[in-house]
């Protein structure tokens, strides 16, 4: 059965990917640009701070600074798009490509191990009025409470406008005089370091970090991205915010469950490919369904 | 104010589709100055407006604003000095925006933007009592999304963000052609009276010979790239449609039959 203690493991690894889905919605949906540099920034977020963790660092430095690894590897996709004109997609192959090996060359071997170390938890734990039992979920979910007012404000400042008219209409905001090359690669930078940052938490709640744990991460991304959107909805910024944060979480439940009820672990990539797929079909089905239902008002986006 | 100096343009250089778009041309505006453009398909009138607003860097020749030679700029740096308003409604806005995030945006043209939150109260007042001057009731709307306006609603918008940050130059290409007729005469009548109120100096393309006389101080007429007419002053005031019509053959000599009629089918 699904026990409490599964929930709450379920609910605090959620929050962390919901670190992830944050930045794929920066990039998909803000940027309208599908950014396969997410499998290989997620990897590299978890060994960056694992080997810095073990080589004796401060932990909270060294997750800061795989967030700025992250942003580091969004550079260079942007760059590659932008200036050198490869397309979105061949840009983010690219470099996730070259991560795999990079990744690899920072752990120099294809696992570290974290246990028995000190990571941003411990520390958490040993604070004073802090229960040991809940001080993974508590401060995950502080950290996706920050990290969702930070993006929610961001995009709300001059720059984040002329981001998000970037991923609308570049030909208009081009002549407002925002360079959109910039925006691009700024864009892709601050996504691969949420992307990062969350694959710093996820190694130290897990307790090592693998060269492969990247991969099929951006198909994640975009089913948690799809879900908190159909469900929540985007008549706002503030409203696709919670949306995405909640889809990373209710995301990880359905996974959750469904190894629960007996599927192999091998199997949920080709289980989140299938909800990605219906969850892209669904809205042509779903305007299918209200033109067919004269009462059926529509709902704006 | 602009100094248009010998710019020639020439696409698809020694290929069989070589095409040469714009052949010497040269235009002072002074400021304030307010002119029409027209000429029939394929003349250059575009082409012109794109070597100002920086769409391509022209082969030779060069385009000098107050002073500054701006022949080389990208695009987006000379957003400063230079609005447009293009023909599609769809271009000129974002259409997952709101109206008032749009109005920041274009608040905001060729200035630096910061971390701050973009909106205020006083902001959004500027913005009601400006769009309150468009007569469209949109001054009700600032939060609706772009993408549920009317055509016509989107480009008078776009023509309040191309004018909200006064520019040096404002470019307006057959901004009125993809409308309805009684919406295209609406916005015609909005680009005057804005224009003439703020003294922009403004350069509009048009297929109708009726608007390319009443607004503005200044027409001129393309053909093949060059400025084959140009008039102003009592001559312009003095000119009937059928006039600059027949001026227009006998510039552009006699065999362009064609042309004529594509100009007088627009009428
Ligand atoms: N980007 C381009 N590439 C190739 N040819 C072009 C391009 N832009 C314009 N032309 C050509 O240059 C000529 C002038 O075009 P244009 O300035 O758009 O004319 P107008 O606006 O007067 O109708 C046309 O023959 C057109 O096909
Ligand atoms: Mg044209």
């Amino acid at each position: 059965m699904f026990s409490l203690k599964i929930a709450q493991g379920t609910l605090e690894l959620g929050l962390m990917y919901a670190i992830m889905v944050l930045g794929v919605y920066l990039t998909f949906r803000v940027l309208n640009y599908a950014d396969l540099t997410v499998e290989g920034s997620f990897t590299m977020g978890a060994a960056t701070a694992a080997v810095l963790i073990i080589n004796g660092t401060n932990p909270w430095l060294a997750t800061l600074i795989a967030f700025f690894a992250g942003t580091i590897a969004g550079v260079f996709t942007g760059i590659f798009h932008t200036k050198f004109k490869i397309t979105a997609l061949l840009s983010g192959i690219l470099t996730m490509t070259a991560l795999y090996s990079i990744n690899l060359r920072i752990m120099g071997k294809a696992n570290i191990s974290l246990l028995k170390t000190r990571t941003i938890f411990t520390d958490f734990q040993s604070l004073p009025f802090i229960n040991a039992d809940y001080a993974i979920l508590l401060l995950s979910f502080i950290t996706v409470f920050i990290l969702g007012l930070l993006v929610y404000l961001f995009l709300n400042t001059e720059i984040g406008l002329a981001l998000r008219a970037t991923g609308d209409n570049e030909l208009m905001i081009r002549s407002q005089g925002v360079n959109t090359d910039i925006m691009k690669i700024l864009g892709l930078a601050l996504s691969n370091g949420l992307v990062a940052f969350s694959g710093s938490y996820v190694a130290q709640k897990q307790l090592f970090a693998d060269a492969s744990m990247g991969i099929g991460m951006i198909v994640a991304g975009l089913a948690s991205v799809i879900i908190g959107e159909v469900l929540i909805g985007t008549s706002s910024i503030g409203r696709a915010v919670i949306a995405v944060i909640c889809g990373g979480i209710i995301y990880r439940f359905i996974i959750a469950i469904v190894l629960q009820l007996g599927l192999e672990a091998t199997d949920l990539k080709l289980l989140t490919a299938i909800i990605v797929l219906i969850a892209l079909v669904s809205p042509s089905i779903k305007s299918k369904v209200t033109a067919l239902n004269p009462s059926g008002k529509v709902r704006e986006e | 104010m602009l100094k248009v100096d010998n710019l020639t343009k020439v696409f698809n250089k020694n290929t069989i589709n070589e095409k040469k778009a714009l052949d010497q041309v040269s235009l002072h505006l002074s400021p304030g100055d307010f002119v029409t453009i027209i000429g029939s398909n394929g003349a250059g009138k575009s082409s012109l407006m794109n070597a100002v607003a920086g769409v391509f860097i022209p082969d030779s020749g060069e385009v000098v604003i107050d002073g500054i030679n701006i022949t080389n700029w990208a695009p987006h740096k000379r957003a400063g000095l230079i609005s447009r308003v293009f023909q599609d409604p769809m271009s000129g806005t974002a259409a997952s925006m709101t109206i008032e995030e749009n109005l920041i945006m274009a608040l905001k043209r060729g200035k630096k933007r910061s971390l701050r939150w973009a909106l205020n109260k006083s902001k959004r007042e500027y913005f009601c009592s400006e769009l309150e001057k468009l007569g469209l009731g949109l001054e009700n709307r600032l939060t609706t999304k772009v993408k549920l306006l009317s055509g016509g609603q989107r480009q008078a918008l776009t023509l309040l963000m191309a004018t909200l940050e006064e520019p040096k130059l404002l470019l307006l290409d057959e901004h009125t052609a993809a409308l309805d007729p009684k919406t295209a005469d609406k916005v015609i009548e909005l680009t005057c009276r804005v224009a003439e109120s703020s003294q922009l100096t403004t350069m509009m393309i048009t297929h109708n010979l009726e608007q390319a006389l009443s607004c503005g101080n200044r027409t001129i007429m393309m053909h093949e790239g060059r400025i084959i007419l140009d008039i102003k002053g009592t001559e312009r005031s003095n000119m009937t449609i059928s006039r600059l019509l027949e001026m227009f053959n006998k510039a552009s000599g006699v065999q362009m039959n064609n042309d004529r009629m594509m100009l007088a089918g627009t009428l």
